[in-house]
């Protein structure tokens, strides 16, 4: 019996995400899945680009305007979080200096300060993107096929994994810090230390018979016959098989109708024996062409085999997949994942209204309003 | 002047398993956590490496005493991560509603497994791969024409999951600060990993993700979002200029105009039917300098062009290790495994740890059994 349910923890949370692509909103979709009410400040005109938007409501700045400006000092009043996805200076330049103009607003503010590379290193001033993070991290060099150069996973590693979702757990740890202190913070997050720390695994390893062979050599980075994906009959589709112990690679074989002494080109050949490889893929890529993909998994479904399919995401919209949060609290659910397959944009200004009456209790028209050129405004400093 | 790390006077029991659960302890303990690992008793220590600033205490979970020795420290304890298989901690005497949280109701208990708890695969075994696969995510990952290939176990195991761990755990504290109360949190990696990868999911039916794996923007298919080998065979630089005016900036350090690339005349290099004439011309002009050259063209310039370096190239240029994220006020403790891996022997560190958690001697209160295991005294036949 479990207990009964309350909001979501973030609940109440109060977050200024300013405008930006990928790692900066996936923080915020972060939290407003969690609870938090999140506001993208946007420029006035057409919507961000952005597609990570669950729950999130947007109002428009000209943070050039005086009023404009003063409007979202006012807001950093009230706010909990703010996101800074913007190159080392960029913030600073707004006139929204973290400590000497935020945090004297609000010293519990905390200011999440989301770069790729590091603020203070050799590449702070320079343009990037998720790959260029991934390369000085380290990470980079242990990814991809051998003989090929190196491959990032689209961009879901430094933008995502290393970058939006590094930055959340640094708002949750401060956050937590924030309870004990009664004080903010600022928060800095860079995705090449984000990846860097998510691969310390293998970077701890590369110096081990585990992990010390070139790229793609090794027994968990494409090296190894029995972890790594097959096609199957019915081409384009494959079985993912990441049989590692003893008692599973039997299993496996047994699912293939093959022997030990089948898949070694020499008796009596270990398996974990590198020079056994190259062979056995072919007698494994040779054996998965002999079923289809639907076949193969009537063979494995239920066993320890480490067999399953690879499933495009066709494949979960045809098996009607139920899509969860991040991770689940029983106690504190998150929010429900409101984007499948599609995304949605975010219209400038949209829920804007709502979350100014939300947050601070003022009416469109009253404190604030929107100006002549789309920005909203505080109506006392405005022209207005 | 900075505070402690902010999970300074938390207590976490992690039960000893390996990569994410190590992973989730490891980030626990990182940022102040005392965490100590349940093992069984043995004088050979774990596989496990991700052992920074963790104790271990060897516990026979069969034996009576040293079974309610857990249970004393459960009462004591914040988190207890839970790595295995759904039903095997109930099977111990650990079940976390009848049993944990009745001792403790401000317990967190964090279960991660690989597969959904409740899916068709539950009782499966599998590995960072087999997770990635069901969550729709491997399929968009490799080049073109190959068999999909995971990024090694990083990102199911650690991303996916021991951190997607520690963020629960995050949550689950923020939750108790306000309603004083622990809770079940349930991990798995193939949701971890599959919210991880929303970004492309939400762009497969759009031109920017919408062809075959390996020929997107992102993925590998655009000559100007990828890595390119240098003179000096093995090593590369990383390209990955997609606004205009980085690749204006990319071209110039390559000594390279817009009309050299494009197999057709004013033909728009985001035209993927220019993208196999146009890496075939970065990959030759790349082989004409050695990576270090390459550096010094675009160094300080807007091409997002860099070196990829490997953990060697770290260990050389003195790299300088960080914590997952910067906290001004309340830093992580520093990174102590640099590019060898400790590992820590079966109770090791529990003497420290018992006094520091329970204020208990060993002899006193417990003591270590013939077979090697904690056990209470006063339970015990010692």
């Amino acid at each position: 019996m479990s207990q009964p349910q309350s909001q979501p923890p973030l609940t109440g949370l109060k977050v200024l995400e300013l405008s930006g692509l990928a790692p900066g909103p996936f923080c915020g979709f972060l939290l407003s899945s969690y609870g938090a009410s999140v506001l993208r400040i946007d420029r006035p005109g057409p919507p961000s680009s952005d597609l990570l938007t669950s729950y999130k409501s947007s109002l428009p700045l000209d943070l050039k305007s005086p009023a404009s400006h003063a409007l979202l000092l006012s807001l950093v009043r009230k706010a909990d979080v703010l996101i800074d996805p913007y190159r080392p200076g960029v913030l600073e330049k707004l006139g929204l200096d973290p400590a000497t103009v935020l945090a004297k607003l609000n010293p519990r503010l905390i200011t999440v300060r989301l770069t790729g590379f590091r603020r203070d290193g050799k590449y702070k001033d320079m343009a990037g993107h998720d790959i260029n993070y991934l390369a000085v991290s380290g990470v980079l060099s242990m990814l991809g096929a051998k003989n090929t150069p190196p491959l990032p996973p689209g961009n879901v590693l430094a933008d995502f994994a290393g970058g939006g979702h590094v930055a959340f757990t640094g708002v949750l740890l401060a956050l937590i810090h924030r309870g004990v202190s009664g004080r903010g913070q600022v928060v800095e997050a860079n995705m090449a230390d984000g990846v860097n720390y998510l691969g310390t695994f293998p970077r701890v390893l590369t110096r081990a018979p585990m992990w010390n062979g070139p790229r793609g050599t090794n027994t968990l980075d494409g090296g190894a016959p029995y972890y790594g994906c097959y096609e199957t009959k019915d081409s384009g589709r494959y079985m993912s098989v990441g049989a590692l112990e003893p008692q599973f690679f039997k299993e496996l074989l047994r699912g293939l109708g093959l022997q030990e002494a089948d898949i070694v080109p020499e008796r009596g050949m270990s398996r974990e024996d590198k020079r056994s490889w190259e062979y056995m893929r072919a007698v494994f890529t040779a054996r998965f062409k002999t079923k289809t993909r639907e076949e193969w998994e009537e063979v494995f479904d239920g066993t320890d085999a480490c067999c399953v399919p690879v499933l495009t995401w066709q494949d979960l919209e045809e098996r009607d997949y139920e899509f969860r949060p991040i991770v689940g609290l029983t106690g504190s659910p998150g929010r429900e994942v409101e984007m499948t397959y599609e995304g949605k944009l975010l219209k400038t200004g949209e829920g804007g209204e709502e979350t100014l009456r939300e947050w601070m209790g003022w009416r469109k028209g009253k404190e604030w309003d929107v100006g002549g050129k789309g920005a909203a405004e505080l109506r006392e400093k405005g022209k207005l | 002047m900075t505070s402690p790390p902010p999970l300074s006077n938390l207590h976490v029991l992690e039960l000893a398993g390996l990569a994410p659960g190590p992973f989730c302890g490891f980030l626990l303990s990182s940022y102040g956590a005392s965490v100590l690992r349940i093992d069984r008793p043995g004088s050979i220590a774990s596989n496990d490496l991700l052992t920074s600033y963790k104790s271990s205490i060897a516990l026979d979970l069969k034996s009576k005493a040293s079974h309610s020795l857990l249970l004393s420290l459960v009462s004591k304890a914040d988190v207890l991560i839970d790595p295995f298989r759904p039903g095997v901690l109930e099977r111990l005497g650990l079940d976390p509603v009848t049993v944990l949280q009745k001792i403790n109701p401000r317990l967190i208990v964090v279960r991660l497994t690989g597969f959904r708890r409740d899916g068709k695969y539950k009782d499966m075994a599998g590995h960072d791969i087999n997770y990635l696969a069901v969550s729709g995510v491997l399929s968009m990952l490799g080049e073109k024409g190959r068999p999909p290939l995971p990024p090694g176990n990083v990102l199911a195991d650690f991303a996916g999951g021991g951190h997607v761990a520690c963020t629960g755990v995050l949550l689950a504290l923020i939750h108790r600060g306000v309603s004083g109360k622990g809770q079940i949190v349930e991990v798995n990696m193939a949701d971890g990993v599959n919210y991880l990868g929303t970004y492309p999911r939400l762009l497969l039916k759009h031109p920017m993700w919408n062809g075959e794996r390996g020929t997107n923007t992102l993925d590998g298919g655009a000559p100007y979002y990828g890595c390119y080998e240098c003179k000096d065979a093995g090593r590369y630089m990383s390209v990955g200029s997609l606004e205009p005016q980085f690749f204006e900036v990319l071209l110039k350090g390559l000594g390279l105009t817009e009309a050299d690339i494009v197999p057709e005349k004013d033909m728009r290099r985001e035209d993927k039917r220019s993208w196999e004439h146009m890496r075939l011309i970065f990959t030759a002009r790349f082989k004409t300098r050695t990576r270090e050259e390459w550096e010094k063209i675009f160094d300080g310039t807007d091409a997002c062009c860099v070196p990829v370096l490997t953990f060697d190239d770290l260990e050389v240029r003195d790299y300088d290790f960080r914590p997952l994220v910067g906290l001004t006020e309340s830093p992580a403790k520093e990174v102590d495994m640099k590019y060898h891996g400790r590992a820590i022997k079966p109770g090791d560190g529990a003497e420290n740890a018992l006094r520091e958690w329970m204020g208990w001697q060993k002899g006193q209160e417990w003591d270590v059994s013939g077979k090697g295991a904690a056990e209470l005294r006063g339970k015990s036949k010692l």
